[in-house]
């Protein structure tokens, strides 16, 4: 992994800057790796599309903005539509399945998410949580218990218990993945 | 201990270590992260923190608490750094210490949110009025705020100075790990502080003086402590320059796009450099005069029209000096700057 990019988007107030935050902190605490983590601020974070941004590195990282996310999330149409755009060829999409995407070569995931979040765990709140157990699934960033250290320390008093179902929930849904893959494009004879 | 923090942050976290009595301060993104740390972090332990009723009332307050002895600063960004400016011309007129943090967003008038060095004149120039310097840190990571944060506050009280931190949007909002250690500060005496004590009626803290002999007498005072700040604290780092044809220089953010700009070109087999000024004011002419007369090329990139380049120019005499900047909030991509060098240089 020279230089892991990551780029998790939604709305504005769906907790992904503070997933952002959580998973940082993580490689931070439990690797040697570099890590620069930045996010949309200003009026952009309150509402709208909004982006938290991850760049992890085996070296000191020199560039500290994502150019080509190696790993995008979108949970909106309005975060795909602004932020999928310059997401690697052969990188990793995870969508929420009421996002409308074209279809591309590199896998692509498209995972009812806030539904089945909403559904299990009675709440839309952790969305944000799910989303990270998922990357963090596929990814294997950081250990699952080290992940859930992180989230338990940085999440609102009293929610703990939530957010730990919604870890738990989101590796489910990372070994059920293949599931919700969308076949690739495919290649045109030139 | 090692923390994640924002930029913003590290601002705070370095000026608790430095001993900083007080903050008072008035929010504009992309700074106002330092307003909400410091008066997280400066209240419970019985420290000052104020958010004044505007940028204005915050300086002058760090005009008083300075005048007091006490470790003070205050941050913002360009617009909110305009409205201060006639309060730091006071503040270095009357030699008083502070430390004031300018987290550039892009200008001129309202702009936008996004990075900009193009409050490069405004610190390094005086900006106010009156012969005055302030003397300007420009960190190029977190943990370079942080670090320079704490020496900043040293800088301060050593030259009865005020002394800046310019980062920009980037640097401020963006969060790294940095490396926290305890250390042991002992502000200097202040035998010049105003406080109730009879002992201090005769101190005047003042930037007037009406008789013009005296005047000039009090300004060549300061200019020869300026000179001596000169020689005494420019900071620089350079890297890869022995050799080196091309000389890619820029501060802060652009510093390590540059970094990674001059390895990528070695890998080429082009024989590039860096310089990167830590202060901008004192400015490391003396590493420029040296490389210039070393028949070395230069390439500069900022992220305004052409600022911190005037600078460069005057201490690089007549060799051939190349530009490229950013403006709008954009930062450019390493391959972007290659293109740029190979399109302006090697064709």
């Amino acid at each position: 992994m020279a230089r892991y990019e990551i780029r998790l988007s939604g709305a504005g107030g769906q907790g992904l800057i503070l997933a952002g935050i959580i998973l940082a902190e993580a490689v931070v605490k439990y690797t040697d790796k570099q890590v620069v983590q930045t996010q949309s601020y200003g009026p952009e974070a309150r509402g709208g599309a909004s982006k938290a941004e991850i760049i992890i590195s085996d070296t000191e990282i020199d560039y500290p903005q994502v150019n080509k996310p190696d790993f995008l999330l979108a949970l909106t149409q309005a975060a795909y539509n602004k932020y999928q755009r310059d997401l690697k060829e052969y990188g990793v999409m995870v969508v929420d399945d009421r996002v409308d995407i074209s279809l591309r070569g590199g896998p692509t995931y498209q995972v009812p998410i806030t539904r089945l979040t909403r559904e299990k765990l009675g709440t839309e709140l952790v969305v944000n949580i799910v989303s990270l157990s998922i990357l963090n699934y596929l990814q294997g960033i950081v250990e699952k218990d080290e992940l859930e250290e992180i989230v338990l320390e940085k999440v609102p008093p009293g929610t703990e218990d939530l957010n730990k179902k919604a870890l738990d929930f989101g590796w489910q849904l990372g070994e059920e993945l293949n599931q919700y893959k969308i076949a690739a494009k495919e290649e045109e004879d030139e | 201990m090692k923390k994640l923090v924002k930029g913003n942050e590290a601002v705070v976290i370095g000026a608790l270590v430095a001993g900083c009595d007080a903050f008072f301060g008035y929010p504009i993104t992309p700074a106002s992260e330092i307003s909400h740390k410091a008066s997280e972090y400066f209240l419970p332990l019985n420290k000052v923190f104020l958010q004044a009723e505007s940028e204005i009332g915050a300086i002058n307050m760090v005009f008083g608490a300075s005048s007091c002895g006490r470790r003070v600063m205050t941050a913002s960004s360009g617009p909110g750094i305009s409205l201060k400016t006639e309060g730091i011309s006071y503040l270095a007129g009357a030699e008083l210490p502070a430390v004031i943090v300018n987290i550039m967003r892009v200008g001129p008038g309202l702009g936008n949110i996004g990075p900009e060095q193009s409050d490069y004149f405004q610190m390094v120039k005086g900006g106010g009025h009156g012969n005055y310097k302030v003397i300007t840190f420009a960190p190029n990571s977190v943990n370079e705020i942080f670090s320079f944060t704490i020496k900043a506050f040293e800088i301060a009280d050593k030259y009865r100075n005020p002394v800046a931190i310019l980062a920009d949007g980037t640097l401020g909002q963006m969060m790294e790990p940095i490396e926290i250690k305890p250390l042991e500060i002992h502000p200097p005496e202040k035998p010049w502080q105003v406080d109730p004590t009879p002992a201090s009626n005769d101190r005047i803290i003042t930037s007037i003086y009406l008789d013009f002999d005296d005047m000039e007498q009090y300004i060549r005072t300061v200019e020869k402590k300026y000179r001596q700040v000169e020689e005494q604290e420019t900071m620089v780092e350079c890297y890869r320059i022995d050799d080196a044809e091309y000389i890619f220089t820029g501060f802060g953010i652009v510093s390590r796009v540059l970094k990674s700009v001059v390895d990528k070109l070695r890998n080429n087999g082009t024989k590039a450099g860096m310089i990167r000024p830590q202060t901008l004011w004192p400015f490391p002419r003396k590493t420029f005069e040296e490389a210039a007369k070393k028949g070395k090329k230069f390439f500069v990139v900022e992220l305004s029209t052409g600022q911190y380049v005037e600078d460069v120019r005057l201490s690089i005499g007549n060799q051939p000096l190349y530009f490229y900047s950013r403006v709008g909030g954009n930062l450019p991509s390493r391959q972007e700057i290659i293109e740029e060098f190979y399109s302006q240089v090697k064709e």
